[in-house]
């Protein structure tokens, strides 16, 4: 008889390995599980019969030795199509053989070529990062068998006992040289000194060694930490335990520049370990968002492994899950996009190319104002409405609403979407009422961000050049239902009665003269989704909002530019200094100040007395900036280079501190940050990130005066305020008029 | 990201470029005038956007007396309440 074992426990980690895969489990029993998996991989190729003859014939003479065989297989878009099956029985074999094949046959249509493995291995076993396994092993560790317990979509989770360590060197190691690391267990905090390196790293093995950590969350460990150490231990030839797997190498991942929304957008490098994670907490983007916990739950949903989850953009995260979708209905994944644009007329391009609707707001200052939201508003469209790339029927419109129709069965995108906004809704709904000291409270907010940015990307993927499903026409259609719904709500705010102050994209403003109780709002709120049939829910009510004008022109709104004090107090602003990256912390501390004594205000009645004393504060300010008062780093500028130094024709300030940075033989690449302080003389600027002393006495001070008086400008806006607070007739005028 | 299409606000600033003669052909008072009529049409272009016609001049004209006929209503409305006060 077969010895056969039952193990229950967290998947932690798969990747392949020389025989198969590599699984690591942590075990109930507290232990960590290196299991092991025949895993065999395929890919799919499709093109015409002769081609395909040539490629059978090349590919039964290669030493992978693959199984092939004809099939007929489902495409997204065609329907059943013939393809030549190519079955591996080693995975690492699989993008060897590819990256051959697709070379020597570069016209064919390859489908399921370059999938991560983690995501064929949700698609057969169900499995996820963190998922509860039961498995079942013989006596080698071979895995005979797997069951999910658990379901990524499940509100109440297990979450399974890690061991984390935190490292981080004592300075940014950009700023100045760190002589010592910081190390943090789950016991206590201590700090190991760089030098001498081979007591540095004797402390590092045995911290390693007596707690071997599943998680190591460093503080710029992809970029230089980490480097740092394996620099070190090959020099001293020491064997540091960094990898739980000790046959794995340790994964380097290069950095790389890209242009994602009209910025420059810099990924360092990064560096995977085996067996355990390790995290850059600067590398791992949007860490600031929504924490680990939301770094597990983006791994849960879309079963990419928790080191690449942390640190991909969450599009990457959306079109997985759609990978994975098809991959469990048997439909093929290109390799390559294929879906160009449809071709059509000038004029439908106009009235098609439109993106969501953005008013213009009444400039100024307006009480009692409901800010009214559609929830997750164009994902839900596509689950509601079914838009999908292959569901739209282009150029064939509804002759009731104008709207672009689709066909009857469910597409792929509504397929993947429908239970994460099940589930994000079902979270929104926990929080609701929740305390903030209760213990779900920090979880579910972290869930809840990360479901938002994934629901965010998903619409963007469908016009992404590059997405496997991605199709224009699906884009332009999602956009059309969006503008549809604005519209209607705008329309039915307006039967009822209420001012509609703004709108953009998926929210809108309204005010009615003495409306201000949330539940005032509910039959408004009932009647637009009874009329739009997506679901929306208050954001909350101002207590009052002010919209403001362009810089360039005071007469110009601007859509969003604002700021506004909710009636719980919380204030809520967008566009102005506060907001912006590359304001200095002094001017941002000093706006939030002003904010602070704004919101405290009770009517407008005493609005003067408030202003008056928010321009106080500003004058004090200004007196410590004269005087030296505030501390150089509040008023280092943070500014991202959009391209490479040498690029530049005309400098900016940023281009010229990374110039002094390269001198100093620091390296900058466009979309890294560059900070700078604005000095006396020229060249005006100086790096930030220099070594040597700054002297404060070369601060330019009367540019911050400037910089101060400019931001003061935006708020508290006292013509404005003033001039607009008791105005809201002004656009009252044409509706009396109707 | 590219766009295929100028963004409404790009096909308004382009309109406005192409009256610069015309206006600097005006006197420094109607320049200002000028400049007036252009900014109040620009708090109607989500409409524009939404009309997508072919050519946009014809709408922008269309905001500009749209706020010329809000303010001929306003100021009628501020007449009759005058009158009303001192009769």
């Amino acid at each position: 008889m077969v010895y056969r074992n039952k193990l229950r426990g967290w998947l932690l980690d798969l990747y392949p390995d020389e025989d198969g895969l590599s699984i690591w489990l942590l075990g109930q029993d507290g232990k960590r599980h290196h299991l092991h998996q025949v895993f065999a991989t395929r890919f799919y190729i499709a093109g015409p019969f002769v081609q395909l003859r040539l490629a059978w014939k090349w590919l039964s003479s290669q030493p992978e030795k693959p199984a092939l065989a004809r099939e007929e297989r489902r495409d997204l878009f065609s329907g059943a199509i013939p393809v030549l099956s190519v079955e591996l029985s080693q995975p690492l074999n699989l993008p060897r053989l590819f990256g051959r094949i697709s070379k020597v046959f570069p016209d064919l249509i390859y489908y399921d070529a370059d999938i991560q493995i983690s995501l064929r291995h949700a698609a057969r076993y169900g499995t996820y990062p963190l998922s509860d396994c039961e498995v079942e092993v013989d006596s080698q560790n071979r895995v005979q068998d797997i069951h999910v317990l658990s379901s990524p979509w499940d509100i109440e989770l297990s979450h399974p006992p890690l061991n984390i360590i935190t490292m981080e060197p004592e300075v940014d190691p950009f700023h100045a040289e760190p002589r010592k690391v910081w190390i943090q267990t789950a016991q206590a905090r201590f700090s190991l000194d760089l030098e001498p390196e081979r007591a540095f790293l004797v402390g590092l093995q045995a911290v390693l060694k007596r707690h071997d950590p599943d998680l190591i969350l460093t503080s710029w460990g992809d970029i230089w930490l980490l480097p740092r150490i394996l620099q070190m231990a090959k020099e001293t030839r020491l064997n540091l335990p960094l990898n739980r797997d000790p046959d794995q190498p340790i994964k380097h991942r290069e950095a790389r520049t890209y242009h994602a929304y009209g910025q420059v957008i810099h990924r360092g490098q990064q560096i995977h370990l085996a067996g355990r994670w390790h995290i850059d907490i600067n590398n791992a983007v949007m860490y600031h968002d929504y924490s680990l916990e939301g770094i597990w739950e983006l791994a849960r949903l879309t079963a990419l492994p928790v080191q690449t989850v942390a640190r991909v953009s969450p599009g990457t995260g959306i079109s997985s899950m759609q990978i994975v979708t098809a991959l469990k209905d048997g439909i093929l994944v290109p390799w390559h996009k294929q879906q160009a644009e449809d071709r059509k007329s000038l004029l439908d391009l106009i009235r098609s190319d439109l993106g969501g609707l953005v008013f213009q707001p009444t400039i100024g200052m307006h009480k009692d104002v409901a800010e009214i939201d559609f929830v997750s508003m164009y994902p839900s469209i596509m689950a509601n409405f079914n838009i999908s790339p292959e569901t739209i029927r282009p150029g064939r419109l509804d002759p009731d609403t104008g709207l672009p129709m689709t066909t009857g069965e469910l597409g792929l995108i509504p397929r993947t979407l429908e239970p994460l906004l099940k589930k994000r809704i079902a979270i929104k709904e926990e929080l609701v009422g929740m305390s903030k000291w209760d213990t779900r409270y920090k979880l579910y907010k972290a869930q809840s961000a990360a479901h938002k940015w994934l629901l965010v990307t998903c619409f963007g993927y469908l016009g992404y050049k590059n997405a496997r499903f991605g199709k224009i026409e699906a884009h332009e259609a999602v956009t059309a239902y969006g503008r549809e719904a604005l519209l209607r709500a705008k329309e039915t705010a307006e039967d009822m009665g209420f001012t509609v102050l703004h709108m953009y994209v998926d929210g809108m403003w309204v005010h009615k003269e003495g409306l201000k109780k949330s539940s005032d709002f509910d039959s408004l709120v009932y009647e637009i989704h009874e009329r739009t049939k997506l679901p929306l829910a208050l954001d909350g009510i101002y207590r009052w909002i002010c919209f403001l004008p362009s810089r360039q022109n005071k007469k110009v709104p601007v859509a969003n530019r604002y700021f506004g004090i909710f009636q719980s107090g919380e204030i809520k602003c967008r566009g102005i200094e506060l907001r912006r990256h590359d304001t200095p912390a002094f001017l941002a501390e000093l706006q939030q100040e002003i904010l602070n004594i704004l919101a405290q205000c009770p009517s407008d009645k005493h609005l003067q007395e408030y202003l008056d004393h928010t321009h106080t504060l500003a004058a004090r300010c200004l007196d410590d900036l004269r005087n030296g008062r505030i501390p150089p780093e509040k008023l280092v500028i943070r500014q991202t280079l959009s391209r490479a130094v040498h690029e530049y024709k005309v400098p900016s300030a940023a281009a010229i501190a990374a110039k002094q940075l390269e001198q100093a033989g620091k390296f900058l690449r466009p979309g890294q940050i560059v900070r700078f302080i604005y000095t006396l003389g020229e060249p005006g600027v100086r790096a930030w990130d220099l070594l040597e002393q700054f002297n404060p006495k070369t601060i330019n001070i009367p540019l911050y005066k400037i910089l101060l008086n400019r931001m003061m400008q935006t708020i508290p806006c006292r013509e404005i305020a003033m001039q607009h607070l008791h105005q809201i007739e002004v656009f009252r005028i044409p509706q009396m008029a109707q | 990201m590219g766009r295929t299409l100028a963004s409404i606000t790009q096909a308004f600033l382009d309109e406005e470029t192409a009256f610069a003669k015309f206006r600097r052909a005006l006197r420094r008072s109607d320049q200002l005038v000028l400049d007036d009529l252009f900014a109040s049409a620009r708090q109607h272009l989500a409409a524009a956007a939404y009309a997508s016609h072919a050519l946009p001049f014809e709408t922008i004209l269309l905001c500009m007396l749209l706020e010329e006929h809000k303010e001929v209503i306003r100021l009628r409305q501020f007449v009759e309440e005058i009158r009303g006060l001192q009769e």
